[in-house]
């Protein structure tokens, strides 16, 4: 298969992952499976029209969502799909995705102080406050994957997995990252930046129009990008049997993505301080536990 | 590729997405304009009619936490070039780090006891 097709067809399985992960997530608030129902949710926000609230910070509100954006795209083309598939193999990959996902909470934060109203200000503060709780474990875990690869090439750490995937190698590390993946998608038990009841959509709450569709888009494509970061991280990337490389990355992050939904559907939304608590009482603990557990491992 | 090259394709994708997102935004001003109604344009505040702006001093009550954050951001950026020799160096790598750590790990500690893991 030449690259060109190659990358073709991953950019379709792309677009179609963020798409049915369009569907998961209707599915998490509703419990009904609708499969045009994004494209609805697409029509309707394009032709709203764009209300900008009175005594808005214009720079921030017009910046916020390109920069939420397009941190995300950012991150997920740095993400490898196959051996020869991906577009930028960067030689700090995994400090990168962490580096640029810390970009999601500062957009948040800049909508929130940009619509200038109580709702949403407090939702920036809040992803502010999640940021702090969450950024540690994360940094920790990812440290863990890059000891075992000796190497920061994300394509590395994948070919470091061969015989024993990540899951099973670091099962702490494991954890940690996947309730943090949930918490840098600000996904349901911890959506707390825009939380439903309690903000009214926080800092989502003014917003309609374009700026909504980017918000909306961005974190679908966000909820894609962390689920292939869990793959790559941690479920062997595109290894598996029989088929081919890619539909196995694939596979994977869609199963990923959909495990998210699952939990969010199922689980009360944490407060913002039990969640400092919890990561800085537990989470660092529990992550300086899994580094030296990989390092005691690797030097026997 | 080169590094250089990656990099410049990660700016050109930024830029690549500004663009479209500027070209989103023409789009939706030429299909029409807002319809200037009373009331349309207070932020929402579940019917108050918020008065004033929003941009007051907030108390950050997780300013202890982020203090602690700021620590061990630090130490991060020492961890991930240790990381990638981590095998090579051998017990000497874990056992220099592990001390670096261990006195992070008691600042930790220490705030916990002072109860600064709790919301001031």
């Amino acid at each position: 298969m030449t690259p060109f097709l190659n990358g073709f067809i991953i950019t379709l399985l792309f677009l179609s992952g963020v798409y049915a992960a369009a569907v998961m997530e209707r599915w998490s608030v509703t419990g009904h499976v609708n499969w045009g129902g994004p494209v609805r949710s697409f029509l309707l926000l394009f032709a709203r029209e764009e209300i900008k609230t009175r005594k808005h910070d214009k720079v921030f509100f017009e910046t916020a969502p390109i920069l939420f954006i397009g941190v995300i795209l950012l991150t997920i083309s740095i993400l490898p799909f196959a051996p020869g598939s991906v577009i930028i193999d960067l030689g700090t990959g995994a400090l990168f995705i962490n580096a640029a996902l810390v970009y999601v909470m500062v957009a948040l934060l800049m909508m929130g102080w940009a619509i200038n109203g109580v709702y949403a200000m407090i939702g920036g503060w809040r992803a502010i406050a999640q940021l702090i709780a969450y950024s540690m474990p994360v940094v920790m875990v990812l440290t863990a994957t890059v000891m075992r690869a000796e190497s920061m090439f994300l394509t590395d750490i994948v070919e470091s997995q061969k015989g024993l995937w990540n899951i099973l190698y670091q099962p702490v590390g494991f954890i940690l990252f996947y309730i943090s993946a949930l918490a840098i998608a600000f996904l349901p038990p911890f959506d707390l930046p825009t939380a439903g009841g309690e903000l009214a959509g926080g800092v989502w709450a003014d917003l309609t129009g374009a700026r909504k569709l980017l918000f909306r888009l961005g974190r679908l494509t966000l909820v894609f990008t962390v689920s292939a970061a869990v793959v790559v991280l941690y479920l062997g990337g595109w290894m598996g049997p029989w088929l081919p490389d890619f539909v196995w990355t694939f596979l994977k992050t869609l199963l990923v993505a959909a495990s998210f939904f699952a939990v969010g559907r199922f689980m009360p939304r944490i407060r913002h301080d039990h969640l400092l608590e919890y990561n800085w009482k537990y989470g660092v603990p529990l992550a300086l536990y899994n580094i030296f557990q990989v390092g005691v491992v690797l030097l026997l | 590729m080169a590094p250089l090259t990656q990099y410049l394709l990660l700016l050109g994708m930024g830029i690549t997405t500004a663009g479209l997102v500027w070209m989103l935004y023409l789009i939706k001003q030429s299909l029409g304009q807002t319809l200037d109604e009373p009331g349309k344009d207070i932020p929402a505040e579940s019917g108050n009619l918020a008065p004033k702006p929003a941009w007051l001093r907030y108390h950050v009550h997780y300013y202890g936490y982020a203090l602690l954050f700021l620590a061990f951001d630090m130490e991060m950026a020492y961890m991930y070039p240790w990381a990638v020799v981590y095998r090579e160096v051998g017990i000497l790598a874990l056992l220099d780090m592990g001390v670096f750590l261990m006195i992070l790990f008691l600042g930790l500690i220490y705030t916990w006891t002072q109860l600064g893991l709790k919301r001031q």
